[in-house]
């Protein structure tokens, strides 16, 4: 019984740690525990005949049980103060900027390879992990100062004790005492050239890399683990591109530093030097800041943006006097002289625009790069050519000329690609190179990118320190507010002029605007979330693409995005009550609401910033935004009412599904998961039907309105399936996986009695829900106590409750009771890994892979789980998905239907 | 410049005086105007019937003699192409422009025309026909480059030479063997193109950072008044001030590993970021090297991996950008060599600025003589006796031992 007791701590615990990943600090997670002990006992009310067992869901009874019993009195988790508790740091000290990457840990048991063997181990069988979330490996930080600035440097590593937490002789492992001098792995050439400053200052050596081994290790490690890190960029157009891992060898990477290096990669660590060229970056800069006066480099590249290159270049046009001279295809805005015009005209350095003189001088270098390393890349028969490097900085127009010189030399063979961590590359190499980091054996599904509050404003910028603190993250939200709107103000950019580059077209960074800083990286934090699995139960991973909506369709992306911004004050409303509605919640909300506008805006501009955009990713990034300013469940107690109004009512609609034969059961139970889809806070449309009555009504309402033929209607062969015809029985299904969706009359009145239907079949049921909260969605977290309150007042829910684990008494007595009593087939309870309303099946954790295994159906229920995502997806086994489509738009577009109009698609195994 | 054209004229004023016939040939390029012209040279003069005669210089038009040959020389000039007038009046004051061919089809019309080719062709047509009466009979511009080089190639001796390290050396080339070559032609912009055969050719690249971006750049950051004044000062500058080399990256090592000295220029004009130097705070003489470096180093790596790319053993350098200059050609081979890996030469030419205008001299031949006689004759046209200067003296910064060709021409 004192595994029983410790449960509900370790719950709580569970939560302290998943909202360390938002760097929550210790005072606020003391106040964390309290409301989330409080949010427990509402939950769960004492005095309950039947106790919930903590918030572990667990597949199987007894074993499960056991260990989690004996690994929850395992005190090392039990701290939760100990939040980055191992740190890890690597340096790429280059001749203008100090790349840094590092590495911040939880204290969790995936350190110990035995134990994760362990747990893996059990995971098919018992799924018997007390975690509520996904273990989380750690996280991946990405900064960068300006080596002339090297102090700043040296600050933020120790303020932030990174260097303590460096490797000993012991590898990175052990949790041996940092106190033997630290070594620091670093690369680039000022890992020479400060090796005695970062002695002197903190005490730490510098373990010198080779750079070219970082760059390259560097690459093949974003290429492989990272989804959309190459990217091409033609014409304004930026568009992801998927790497398949077996097929990435050997490639031409171009890392564009002050000089040029040109590395034919062939493999892990199989690579060679095989070209550059000294006219690179630093002759941008270098030769820039001579003719120009500019104090930077980022300024050196605005002013780029506002250039006309036709002042100063000679293209063939000036020479051919305007015709082109197309017998060798050189058309008449092709630049033939870089600077030829410089010559021939009175003019002085001083009657020439710095603008014009900036972007004459980016095309040469560019173009120049561009050529020579198509030259390279076709000597050795290689057909991508990834850039990297700071020189890009993301800077379209940079990207654009190089593109075009590649495809123009190549006759379009060959394409540029470029990556969004280019200018880390050799920093994330130097950080591969501890031994034993495990990075190398992250596969992709096992890294998600989160974009803290800075990205949309500190995203490029070279800057110091993250703001970890809470507060200073609000006050500086609140300065911005006072300085106004320059800060998230999208500058125009004026369009680069009408003259080709060395060539035919213009390349043109058409989408609309640019924002001023264009050279913003768009470089999150990279989650490690080593638990993280691919759904085993995709037909073809491959292929798959969550998202259904692709918002590279700016029409369509324009339309979520304003869904979204009107829909922001109320949830700022709803997040602030949740908090107590207390000033300081107030500020938090004000500042979520600051922060995820600028997000959006930044979106806008530039949708590809972050990755591939879908619309998924942008329910997410609200999600993580509110988790930022510790909103931990900004619905909360809306799901608590719901759920409990609904409850109150679920024994009248039970006994009125049993009065039904079979048959019409069947539909009834569909037409009421579809009907209870209504209940969404996450619509717009639905929030506003909440004020026209009470649940039950509304219920009732919409389920007599679910005339069939629903806008797609699979039933009848769903049914058949189900049923079968005539006198074929089919046989039931094994094990189903019910993806649910809201709280309230959703999960209660809709998937419940659903999911009871099958267990009295004889079908195991998994119900599936959020790891994190996300708007009103029913989380695993409260499952258990929901299903709880269901199984008091049905005999079949609370077998298969007792069955599933969910019920610790119950389970208790079973081990003592009669075997009747366990002769129903388990319900059970299973997180899917993330916190949003969307699901990508490409990362959920590992124990809905494991419960996968023996499913035969999936249901997936709602909008945001079969519709905006998964609608295309397809399966190897059943498959249902059901949704009410509460959004007009969406309707017209993907079932060409209107509001209210259901989806009933059933898609037998393939 | 005009000295020098003065110097030329100073060879050529006697001929002309005396009312040789003369034939002239342009090549209007986005900064200089690259002119060749013929002039018999009195006494030396084969015994002709209609040698007096200036509308048919060359006997081309009136195939009754055959194969005459005509002795004289071949007389090399050139002007900026922003003070063009001085060409027009250099033209003029020779009457150059009268001893054009007359369309052969309508000899009554009396019209004059002139070979011309570059870009200026079509950008000053209507100048020169306002100034001179003169049509310019436009040549296509690659056609021309090939053509002159070949011809170089082919006629003159010591026409092509290698230099490594401030050595010069002439390289005999077998005209049997001079077949496929790349001719890098350095004028604002650069061509590259690979050459087959008489007029077998393909321009396989190029590159746009040319002798108009050495000239464009370095006046904007020296203030030099002249391509020949920013030569000059790159010879005393010193470009590690300016430049980041390895060195300066790594502590004054070399990253031995793949191969980069410490003196490699790992970023032209990197240190003039690190700095707080103003533009005013580094001397001419050192920017003017680093762009000369920047620039040359760049063409001979490009010019390499294209010839790599289609096999070649040879490139040839031409183009007004090199003038002979030393450390230009150096900076060349030195990338090329360096590229290669000693597997290729950087080779020079002599006459390394005139292929265009000498390509348009010779295509005189096709358009003018109708049988395929005349063709084959004119196929070596000139067996050019020349006299190089071994001991080219580079602070002459000049070309002024390409100021004429004596040769003898065989016409139809």
């Amino acid at each position: 019984m004192a595994g029983l007791k410790d449960d509900p701590v370790l719950g709580i615990n569970d939560m302290i740690e998943t909202r360390e990943e938002t760097e929550i600090k210790d005072a606020v997670i003391d106040k964390v525990r309290e409301e989330g002990g409080q949010g427990d006992r509402e939950m769960a009310p004492m005095g309950n005949s039947i106790h919930r067992s903590g918030s572990r869901p667990q597949l199987d009874l007894s074993k499960a049980a056991i260990q989690g019993n004996s690994e929850e009195r395992d005190p090392t988790i039990l701290l939760p103060n100990q939040s980055d508790d191992i740190s890890h740091l690597a340096l790429d000290i280059g001749g203008s900027l100090i790349k840094l990457v590092y590495f911040s840990r939880h204290e969790d048991r995936t350190i110990n390879d035995k134990r994760k063997k362990t747990v893996k181990e059990r995971l098919g069988i018992s799924n018997g992990n007390r975690r509520s979330y996904p273990i989380l490996g750690g996280r991946l930080h990405f900064v960068k100062f300006e080596t002339r600035k090297i102090n700043e440097c040296l600050d933020f590593i120790s303020s932030k004790q990174l260097h303590r937490g460096g490797i000993d002789t012991h590898g990175w492992l052990s949790e041996a005492p940092a106190n033997c001098s630290a070594v620091i792995k670093a690369t680039g050439g000022g890992a020479y050239k400060f090796a005695d400053l970062f002695k002197e200052r903190l005490g730490v050596s510098l373990d010198k890399e080779d750079e070219m081994d970082c760059l390259v290790a560097g690459a093949n490690f974003l290429l492989k683990a990272i989804r959309h890190e190459a990217f091409t960029h033609m014409e304004g157009h930026k568009e992801f591109v998927q790497i398949d891992h077996n097929d990435l060898f050997p490639y031409l990477l171009v890392n564009i530093g002050s000089g040029v290096s040109m590395i034919k990669v062939d493999g892990d660590g199989k690579f060679e030097r095989v070209s550059g060229t000294n006219v690179g970056g630093g002759t941008y800069w270098g030769l820039g800041r001579l003719l120009t006066k500019c104090k930077s480099f980022d300024e050196l590249l605005e002013l780029s943006q506002r250039g006309d290159n036709r002042t100063i270049d000679m293209l063939v046009g000036d020479i051919y006097g305007g015709m082109d001279y197309s017998k060798i295809g050189l058309s008449a805005s092709t630049i033939a002289s870089s600077f030829g015009k410089a010559i021939s005209e009175k003019k002085e350095l001083e009657d020439y625009r710095p603008e014009d003189i900036s972007l004459s001088l980016l095309r040469m270098i560019s173009y120049n790069i561009g050529q020579i390393s198509y030259l390279n890349a076709l000597r050795f028969g290689l057909k991508r050519i990834f850039f990297g490097g700071f020189f890009i900085r993301g800077h379209a127009y940079t990207m654009d000329t190089i593109s075009f010189a590649v495809h123009f030399w190549s006759k379009g063979d060959a394409q540029a690609m470029f990556l969004r961590h280019e200018g880390f590359l050799g920093a994330l190499g130097a950080f591969m190179s501890y031994e034993k980091h495990g990075l190398d054996d992250l596969m992709v599904h096992q890294l998600v990118e989160r974009f803290p509050m800075g990205a949309p404003y500190t995203g490029g910028k070279i800057h110091g320190p993250p703001l970890g603190d809470l507060n200073e993250k609000i006050s500086w939200m609140e300065k911005f507010v006072l300085k106004g709107t320059e800060i998230t103000a999208p500058v125009p950019m004026a369009p680069p002029g009408t003259t080709g580059l060395g060539g035919f077209e213009v390349p043109s960074s058409k989408g609309g605007t640019l924002r001023s800083d264009a050279s913003a990286l768009n470089v999150g934090v990279l989650h490690l979330v080593p638990t993280l699995e691919v759904f085993p139960l995709l037909a073809d991973p491959k292929m798959y693409e969550p998202n259904t909506i692709d918002l590279s369709d700016h029409n369509e992306l324009e339309y979520w995005f304003t869904v979204l911004s009107e829909h922001l004050p109320d949830l700022v409303d709803k997040a602030v009550a949740s908090e107590g509605g207390t000033d300081d919640a107030k500020r938090r909300g004000d500042a979520f609401a600051r922060v995820f506008s600028a997000h959006l805006a930044r979106l806008m501009e530039e949708p590809a910033a972050y990755g591939k955009l879908g619309l998924a990713n942008l329910l997410e990034l609200r999600e993580e935004c509110l988790r930022e300013f510790h909103f931990v469940d900004a619905y909360r107690s809306i799901k608590q009412r719901e759920n409990e109004a609904s409850l109150a009512v679920l024994p009248d609609l039970l006994m009125e599904l049993d009065s039904m034969t079979e048959e019409t059961r069947l539909l009834t139970l569909i037409e009421g998961v579809l009907a209870a889809n209504i209940f969404d806070w996450g619509s717009r449309a639905c929030v506003d039907l909440y004020h026209k009555g009470t649940i039950i009504e509304i219920y009732r309402m919409s389920r007599n309105k679910m005339q069939r033929p629903w806008r797609v209607d699979d039933f009848d062969v769903f049914k058949e399936r189900m049923l079968g015809s005539a006198d074929k029985k089919p046989h039931p299904h094994k094990r189903a996986l019910l993806f649910v969706d809201n709280s309230g009359a959703d999960i209660v009145l809709g998937m419940l009695p659903l999911a009871r239907e099958l267990i009295r079949r004889g079908t195991e049921v998994v119900l599936v829900a959020n790891s994190l909260p996300a708007l009103n969605d029913a989380t695993a977290m409260e499952l258990p106590d929901i299903v709880a309150e269901a199984a008091k007042h049905c005999d079949i829910l609370r077998r298969a409750a007792e069955a599933g684990g969910l019920l610790v008494d119950a389970m208790i007595n079973t081990l003592d009771g009669s075997k009747e009593n366990t002769s129903s087939v388990p319900l059970m309870v299973v997180e899917n890994g993330c916190g949003s309303p969307c699901i990508d099946l490409r990362q959920v954790s590992s124990e809905l892979a494991a419960a996968a295994k023996d499913a035969d159906l999936i249901i997936l229920e709602g909008m945001g789980r079969a519709l905006h995502t998964n609608f295309n997806a397809r399966f190897k086994c059943d498959a249902l998905k059901l949704a009410m489509v509460k959004n007009q738009r969406l309707a017209e577009n993907l079932i060409k239907g209107n509001i209210y109009d259901c989806v009933c698609r059933y898609e037998p195994a393939s | 410049m005009d000295l020098r054209h003065n110097e030329i004229e100073g060879n050529s004023e006697p001929t002309q005086s005396l009312g040789q016939t003369s034939h002239l040939a342009l090549d209007i390029g986005g900064s200089l105007i690259k002119v060749v012209y013929f002039s018999i040279s009195r006494d030396n003069c084969i015994d002709r019937e209609q040698e007096s005669s200036a509308n048919d210089t060359l006997g081309f038009s009136n195939g009754n003699c055959k194969h005459p040959i005509l002795q004289g020389r071949l007389h090399f000039a050139k002007f900026e192409t922003s003070k063009i007038n001085d060409c027009l009046e250099f033209i003029s004051s020779k009457k150059l422009h009268l001893g054009g061919f007359q369309h052969h089809e309508n000899p009554g019309k009396n019209k004059n025309f002139i070979k011309a080719t570059g870009g200026g062709a079509y950008k000053f047509t209507e100048l020169f026909k306002e100034n001179l009466g003169i049509d310019l009979d436009k040549e296509d511009e690659m056609d021309c480059l090939v053509a002159g080089a070949n011809f170089l190639l082919k006629a003159v001796h010591h026409e092509a030479y290698t230099y490594i390290d401030g050595q010069k050396e002439f390289v005999q080339i077998d005209q049997n063997d001079l077949y496929p070559y790349l001719l890098v032609n350095i004028g604002s912009g650069v061509s590259m193109i690979k050459v087959d055969g008489d007029g077998k050719f393909e321009r396989v690249s190029g590159t746009n950072v040319g002798g108009g971006t050495f000239w464009g750049l370095g006046r904007l950051l020296t203030k030099c008044k002249s391509f020949d004044e920013l030569l000059e000062l790159s010879h005393q500058g010193n470009n590690r001030v300016i430049d980041m080399l390895v060195g300066d990256i790594y502590g004054g090592m070399d990253y031995s590993k793949i191969g980069l000295l410490s003196t490699t220029i790992a970023s032209s004009f990197g240190k003039a970021v690190s700095d707080n130097k103003e533009l005013e705070d580094y001397k001419p003489e050192d920017v003017a090297r680093s762009l000369l470096r920047m620039i040359s180093n760049n063409i001979g790596q490009i010019s390499y991996l294209n010839a790599l790319r289609f096999g070649l053993k040879r490139i040839f350098f031409g183009g007004f950008f090199i003038r002979g200059q030393p450390y230009t050609m150096d900076t060349i081979s030195v990338a090329v060599h360096f590229w290669s890996k000693g597997e290729a030469k950087a080779m020079f030419l002599q006459h390394e600025g005139f292929l265009g205008a000498l390509g348009a001299y010779v295509s005189y031949a096709k358009h003018s003589i109708d049988d395929l006689v005349c063709n084959q004759s004119m196929q070596l046209p000139v067996s050019a006796s020349y006299t190089a200067d071994p001991n080219y003296n580079p602070l002459n910064g000049d070309f002024n031992d390409n100021e004429s060709i004596q040769c003898s021409v065989y016409a139809a």
